[in-house]
């Protein structure tokens, strides 16, 4: 576990390569890895894990959306993942498709869900054992979930729009340059077609990468407090949307503010800056 | 050159492309998904051969960080005494799976041309190779060694014709 596992709000949802190494073949539990670079699992993933794609397995081939609860209950099932398995989520880029397929598992009420703290980089670094072998599970009888919780952790254009109105929090977790529009996407990365920069009006920037430390394990919770509570002047019962350019950095904060700080009410602007950026008439701010 | 079979008809046939390309191409359109993702991934485990070996010289080097990729990547190109390139690539280790695997294919497949034989190739072929669904996925990741390369073939091409005025 982290060195200060008591000061998170939810401690147990954290997990240590330490603690991982030790229990790969733990009971009633799938460790699931997600990446952006798409084909690093099959070059060698954790002994056990399977493999869920953001993009393949998680979203709409054809709306931007997520998946059905039909679709969500068959992705489940053939991975051997019941209503009652712990999932225990890991990836690239220090855990953004790992929170973001986490927060999307949440999106279907699977509650029982996990991290592992630094992410695929930090169990690699350390030398940990990895395997090209691909897991077969028996398959699982998942019940289709009644509905998606998009109104409880996830936020749509109309959400961010009446936040901003109201000037309740609103969080850009993206880079300074793309918070000031200078730029539209993250330093390092393609141009993916988004016709204005800038930021939600209203919205305070603070970018992902201040939860992490150098490892990309997530902070202390008092280092954590002090960027979002005390940076943000957040309330307790903070009503709080996190938004970046198409939803991964900020599940990450959203993560952050969720499980490690306990807020209760948090959404995810999965549409982020390349719908907001694109939207006519869209009020936008520039500083 | 290979047999020509498009899948569409406005598909170039294979034998358009340059034999080596054409055989690469071959193999991985004869492959179901499993084993094209398999035969990425050996393929990605051996760009670092085609890095630079010591005391190497080269006609151009040009090594960068931009916005089309995640680490700086580096292209080589040397022109021997028939006019033909050969490449030599780094990568930083930030690049992904799709451009290591993509750097072996060309640094491969590319060896030997002249450059406007690899100015004039066709993009489509990198679909053919990577397959349809992973550029529909991750459609940013899988042109990028190829432009990097033809541009330094433009370079190149340009000084010659400077040179002969």
């Amino acid at each position: 576990m982290s060195d200060t596992p008591s000061a998170y709000a939810h401690p147990e949802v954290l997990v240590s390569t330490d603690w991982l190494a030790a229990h790969l073949d733990e009971p009633n539990t799938r460790i699931v890895e997600s990446n952006e670079d798409v084909l690093l699992y099959d070059t060698g993933h954790i002994p056990g894990a399977v493999h869920i794609d953001w993009r393949e397995d998680l979203q709409d081939a054809l709306v931007r959306d997520y998946i059905s609860p039909e679709a969500f209950a068959q992705l489940c099932a053939k991975n051997g993942i019941g209503p009652d398995t712990t999932v225990l989520f890991y990836g690239d880029k220090s855990n953004w498709w790992a929170t973001y397929a986490l927060w999307a598992f949440r999106l279907f009420g699977h509650t029982k869900v996990k991290i592992l703290d630094g992410g695929r980089d930090k169990w690699i670094k350390e030398g940990r054992p990895v395997t090209k072998e691909k897991p077969k599970y028996p398959a699982t009888q998942y019940p289709v979930p009644a509905k998606r919780l998009d109104e409880e952790i996830r936020a749509f254009y109309d959400d961010a729009l009446a936040q901003s109105q109201a000037k309740k929090p609103l969080i850009d977790v993206r880079s300074p340059g793309e918070f000031k529009g200078e730029v539209t996407h993250m330093p390092e990365y393609p141009q993916e077609g988004v016709l204005r920069g800038g930021h939600i009006p209203g919205a305070k920037s603070v970018p992902w990468k201040t939860a992490v430390k150098e490892d990309a394990t997530f902070k202390s919770a008092d280092e954590l407090r002090k960027i979002y509570t005390e940076g943000c002047a957040l309330a307790p019962d903070a009503d709080i949307v996190a938004y970046c350019r198409i939803g991964e950095r900020s599940s990450h904060t959203w993560f952050v503010l969720t499980y490690l700080l306990g807020y209760p009410n948090v959404r995810n602007y999965d549409g982020s800056w390349t719908e907001w950026g694109n939207k006519v008439r869209a009020p936008i701010e520039r500083s | 050159m290979s047999k020509a079979c498009p899948d569409h008809p406005d598909d170039p046939p294979v034998s358009t492309y340059p034999p080596k390309l054409a055989a690469i191409i071959s193999l991985f359109e004869s492959l179901p998904e499993e084993e094209k993702r398999e035969n990425l991934i050996a393929y990605a485990e051996q760009a670092k051969k085609h890095e630079p070996k010591p005391g190497e010289t080269f006609d151009l080097e040009d090594v960068r960080k931009d916005e089309e990729c995640t680490d700086t990547v580096g292209v080589f190109l040397k022109l021997d005494a028939e006019q033909q390139a050969h490449f030599r690539v780094t990568l930083g280790p930030q690049v992904q799976t799709l451009t290591k695997a993509m750097t072996a294919i060309l640094c491969k497949a590319l060896d030997g041309l002249d450059l406007d034989s690899i100015m004039a190739l066709p993009a489509d072929f990198v679909p053919k190779i990577v397959g349809g669904h992973l550029v529909r996925i991750r459609s940013q990741t899988v042109y990028y060694i190829l432009t990097r390369i033809k541009s330094a073939c433009k370079v190149l091409l340009n000084r010659r014709r400077a040179a002969q005025g």
